[in-house]
């Protein structure tokens, strides 16, 4: 059965940032040269082609742009100028749009106009909620930060929180399965037995915490940074759900603000690398900035900065109000990054990630429990 | 009688023959037979110090005969021949021993290798004691030249001859000049008007004096030699009346051309049923027209290209047709140029961008959004129409190979790259100027490599494509190179006619005129006066037929006379 | 030790020599009981050289020339296609051997075919034997 070419797609993913993908003229160097390209993923060269030839089916049931880092290695080389790690980076997005049930995902990318509006909307909602929550629900007042009469109590701020969980799990997970369905669920030539979905579980919480494949680039540096930048924001939401009243405390608790500094510390670190790295173009991996790559760093750069100042203000000049209006823009940054990056944007890259690297290695596993009894196969192991 | 001193010279050619051959018993044998006065051997014999050491031999022990025993005398016997002319010995008294190409390259038995070594030089030497001194004969040079074919290499060789201020006879078949360039809009890739190249040439030929244009004309016979050549050219004019005209020239220049592949040959194009299938040159009436649509006038959306149509399968012509790829690449650039929202599909099998600009030109096709697939040649796509409700009115079908997989494209208008073949008179021509052709019918150059715009006939030069599937720049730069062997062999004046032919002897000769209608160069004639038969040096090419057919024996074949090869069967036997 | 033919080849200058030359180049191996004759057409080799050689002791001729259409003469290799015929019939009488005596066309290019037309010809004439012609002569001329 022949499979129709599509060329009007690369015109479709340029507006995710591929636009030289029909430069590519096979010559193998960006596959050879990338430390992931092992049987049976050919990365990025299979991803390309599929890509120039408009194959969508192929291409929405692929894990390989997952499977990269971004290094840039492959960039570097190609003789081209094909862009192979923006190709792949561009293909990231596209499926993330692909995975989304709603089309939300699809219209931010194709306009970061829509996505921006959106941003400032939740924003301007989350300020509508917390003020609502604030004077009418809560009777607090604009003085109090913390304990009895707090402007925002942390009893109401926990309900918020866990609604929002529930709202991001139940969008991440239906998406998440959309991934497993039209990457592995979906593919008649895969028999996957349950044990090997069993055998390989250990990979989701291990990939998802250690970003390991990522330190497998020959630059270490990225990879630190990206974990440094995850680690201190895992940090911040442990803190902000579990140990709210901890951190709202009056008396200093050292072992919890400790934590808190470190992750500061580590997202304004870390995003300020990035934002500088980006302007500068100084890595192969930020010579192109796509829109909602500069949103979500200008997020988090503001969450963490608005945080400082309440934080600040309330343990160390005693400025309760400005604590409290700090708070507020402190939300109104946090609440769109998670609300609308994590299931529509940059963010849910959080779920498919670690999720492709454990399908990846259940697809090997499949493969090579298929091409047992041949003679001296190399077992397929994803390095973990 | 003077006593024959025989100097024999055996060449190691580095390691090439001393590796397989016992060289130094191939000398003792050598030296050892009668009229051997000396015997050497040397590292490289044809080089300098080699040539120097048989002219000084020469003339130190009075040597009147000189074998070379090394490599083919197809590589070397002018060399040789010049250094014992060095040595002030008549050239004819040398003969080679070919104890490298027929030898040690093709036999790995070293004691069976010398013996035949042996035995070669050994027929050498006895071959060369019948040799005789032989003069060669000068002839005058007539600076005319005819060009047959009035293309892009005709135009160019007749051009560059006229400049110099010698005559030239341009023979063109049509009624047009210009060949199949003036059937092409753009070329590829500088994207020139071809209509601007050519004019400029049909205006300088026009106005040149030196240049007899005849148009709707064709070579009907070629006597002679280099040098010589008596041409007898028939004309038609337009109200069907035939006109020949004899003329005399020192040089021809074929450049006759090619013919493209018939695409209707291959049926899984569909070329000739589906109605939006064109070739090249059907695309190229297109472009020229400024208007690029399918059969209904519609401007199509899918556009695919599908190379080596004919060419690079053993099924039609094995070779590639070397420009296809380009025009093909060319194709894509102005399609996209006349409308961008057009999706092009190149279908190829390899992409041949060889020249200055090619690889630049195909990453601008690439950047414009050309889209590359790629095929194996023995596995050709098929073309069919696709279903009413399809966007588009045909589906390709192949194996990509690239993604390996099974796909189709779709196309509302398809272009076969046709590749180029010999023409179907091409065999005519060659007989007509007695050149050969090559299992694919492109005349053969007389080197592949070392003389490519000369031919085995003396004073016969082909240019362009009629030799071989070239580009434009090939084209001119042959069409020149031949034009320039010319010019220098009319700055010469003179020809130098080699003494090596057959000569009648008078006292055995019958009269039986057998040997008259044998020649191929008509180059016996029968004397009435004295009822003997008598050979034209000058149009004798020495092949040897009337020798052998002679039923009185008569005709002695210089240079391979009855003698000379009887000496040379006892020696290899011996 | 088996019995090692001699065999004699007439190739013309333009086409099979240059074609045996190319099979030199193109380092073909074949065996080396061929000692090739240099002319410069077929139309050249008269039909008493073949006689010649067979009684000088060769144990089988090759006569070679340009594929018929090819020649450099033009019809040099037709003049040598029609002797050939009649050669083989005397030497039929003679109880010559068919596959002693040989005619091919060689072309230019073709090193490979000449070399394989050597190779099947060498071993065709070794398992017919040795000729005798030239000992048979010997011998009679002693005996008288």
């Amino acid at each position: 059965m022949a499979i129709r070419v599509n060329p009007k797609l690369i015109n479709e993913l340029e507006t995710y940032g591929a636009a030289d993908v029909q430069n590519c003229y096979h010559c193998g160097n960006c596959s050879a040269t990338c430390p992931f390209s092992k049987e049976p993923f050919v990365i990025p060269r299979r991803s390309m082609r599929h890509l120039q030839m408009g194959l969508e089916a192929k291409l929405k049931g692929t894990l390989e742009p997952w499977l990269c880092y971004y290094c840039g290695e492959c960039s570097q080389q190609c003789p081209r100028g094909a862009e192979p790690g923006e190709t792949m980076m561009s293909l990231r997005r596209w499926l993330t749009s692909r995975y989304d049930l709603t089309g939300v995902a699809r219209l931010f990318y194709r306009s970061w106009k829509a996505e921006l509006v959106a941003l400032i909307l939740v924003s301007l909602a989350t300020m509508t909620a917390f003020l609502v929550m604030g004077f009418g629900i809560g009777h607090g007042s604009l003085g109090v930060y913390a304990g009895a009469g707090a402007l925002f109590p942390d009893h109401l701020v926990h309900l918020l929180d866990l609604g929002l969980a529930a709202l991001l799990a139940s969008v991440l997970l239906t998406n998440a399965f959309r991934m497993w369905w039209f990457t592995t669920g979906s593919n008649r030539n895969l028999h996957i037995s349950l044990w090997l979905y069993v055998k390989n579980v250990f990979l989701l919480p291990y990939h998802f915490l250690t970003q390991a494949r990522y330190r497998q680039c020959e630059k270490k540096l990225p990879w630190l940074n990206h974990l440094a930048i995850f680690l201190s924001w895992v940090t911040m939401e442990v803190l902000v759900i579990v140990l709210l009243e901890r951190l709202h405390s009056a008396e200093t608790d050292w072992a919890v603000h400790a934590f808190g500094y470190l992750a500061t510390i580590g997202l304004l670190g870390g995003t300020a690398y990035a934002l500088l790295g980006r302007a500068r173009k100084s890595e192969t991996h930020y010579k192109h900035t796509h829109p909602t790559d500069l949103m979500f760093l200008i997020l988090i750069a503001g969450a963490a900065l608005t945080g400082i100042v309440q934080h600040a203000s309330y343990r160390w000049l005693g400025l309760d109000s400005v604590a409290n209006i700090a708070y507020l823009i402190h939300m109104m940054f946090v609440i769109p990054l998670l609300a609308v990056q994590i299931p529509f944007s940059k963010l849910s890259h959080l779920a498919y990630r670690p999720l492709a690297m454990y399908l990846a290695a259940v697809h090997a596993d499949a493969l090579t429990s298929r091409q047992a009894g041949a003679a001296e196969t190399e077992p397929v192991r994803l390095a973990a | 009688m003077e006593e024959i001193k025989i100097g024999v010279f055996i060449c190691n050619c580095g390691t090439n023959i001393a590796h397989h051959v016992d060289l130094d018993a191939v000398l003792e044998a050598a030296a050892a037979m009668p009229g051997v006065a000396v015997a050497r051997s040397y590292r490289y014999m044809c080089s300098n110090p080699g040539q120097e050491m048989i002219a000084r031999d020469i003339r130190e022990q009075q040597l009147n005969r000189v074998v070379v025993a090394a490599c083919s005398p197809r590589m070397h016997e002018k060399t040789f021949r010049g250094a014992c002319r060095n040595g002030g010995l008549n050239p004819y008294l040398c003969e080679m021993a070919n104890i490298r190409e027929q030898c040690s390259w093709v036999h790995s038995d070293r004691l069976a290798a010398t013996e035949k070594a042996k035995a070669l030089t050994s027929a050498a030497i006895r071959r060369v004691w019948h040799h005789e001194p032989l003069e060669s004969l000068t002839a005058e040079m007539c600076p005319a030249t005819l060009v047959i074919g009035g293309g892009i290499a005709g135009l160019t060789a007749a051009l560059e001859l006229a400049d110099a201020a010698h005559q030239v006879y341009l023979v063109e078949r049509t009624a047009a000049l210009g060949g199949n360039l003036a059937r092409v809009d753009l070329t590829a890739p500088h994207l020139d008007s071809a209509r601007d190249l050519l004019t400029e040439r049909f205006t300088r030929v026009g106005e040149n004096p030196w240049i007899t244009l005849m148009l709707n004309s064709e070579l009907q016979s070629l006597a002679g030699y280099v040098g010589n050549f008596a041409a007898v050219v028939r004309t038609k004019s337009d109200d069907d009346t035939v006109q020949e005209r004899k003329i005399d020239v020192g040089n021809v220049v074929v450049a006759t051309g090619y013919k493209e592949f018939n695409a209707d040959r291959i049926t899984h194009y569909g070329h000739g049923k589906l109605p939006n299938v064109v070739t090249s040159f059907e695309f190229e009436q297109m472009l020229r027209k400024g208007r690029i649509e399918t059969r209904d006038g519609r401007l199509p959306q899918y556009v695919a290209i599908i190379h080596c149509v004919g060419s690079r399968n053993k099924e039609f012509h094995g070779y590639c047709s070397r420009v296809c790829c380009m025009t093909a690449l060319k194709y894509a650039h102005e399609l996209k140029s006349a409308n961008p929202a057009c999706y092009v599909s190149d279908i190829y099998v390899d992409m041949h961008a060889f020249g200055k600009g090619h690889e630049d030109f195909y990453k601008h096709t690439s950047e414009v959004k050309t889209l590359f697939l790629m095929f194996d040649k023995n596995e050709r796509p098929v073309i069919r129409m696709a279903d009413p409700s399809d966007d588009c009115e045909m589906l390709i079908e192949v194996n990509e190979t690239l993604s390996r997989e099974r796909i189709e494209i779709p196309a509302d208008l398809v272009i076969l790259m046709v590749g180029m073949e010999a023409r179907a008179d091409s065999g005519e021509v060659a007989r007509l100027v007695n050149i050969s052709q090559d299992k694919d019918g492109w005349f053969m150059e007389s080197h592949p490599k070392l003389d490519p715009v000369a031919t085995t006939t003396d004073g016969i030069y082909i240019a362009g494509t009629c030799a071989a599937p070239k580009d434009i720049p090939d084209t001119v730069a042959q069409a020149r190179a031949a034009a320039a062997r010319i010019l220098g062999k009319i700055a010469k004046g003179k020809i130098e006619i080699d003494g090596v032919f057959a000569e009648v002897r008078d006292d055995r000769c019958s009269g039986c005129r057998m040997c008259n209608e044998l020649c191929p160069y008509s180059a016996i004639e029968f004397h009435l006066d004295t009822k003997r038969s008598q050979v034209i040096p000058a149009a004798c090419k020495a092949c040897g037929a009337c020798v052998a057919a002679c039923p009185s024996g008569a005709i002695k074949g210089r240079h391979f006379t009855m003698e000379q090869l009887h000496a040379q069967i006892d020696g290899v036997l011996a | 030790m088996s019995f090692e033919p001699k065999i004699v080849g007439f190739l013309c200058n333009w086409c099979s020599y240059t074609g045996a030359d190319l099979a030199g180049t193109s380092r073909i191996q074949y065996p080396p009981n061929i000692r090739v004759i240099r002319v410069m057409c077929s139309a050249r080799i008269e039909p008493e050289f073949v006689l010649r050689a067979l009684a000088a002791g060769a144990d089988g001729v090759l006569i070679c020339g340009c594929h018929p259409g090819d020649c450099h003469y033009s019809e040099g290799n037709y003049k040598a296609m029609r002797r050939y015929p009649l050669l083989k019939t005397l030497l039929k009488d003679y109880g010559v051997d068919d596959d002693r005596v040989r005619l091919e066309w060689v072309s230019a290019s073709e090193g490979q075919r000449f070399a394989d037309i050597v190779i099947d010809m060498t071993e065709r004439v070794r398992a017919l034997g040795p000729l005798r012609i030239k000992t048979d002569l010997q011998a009679d001329a002693v005996e008288r």
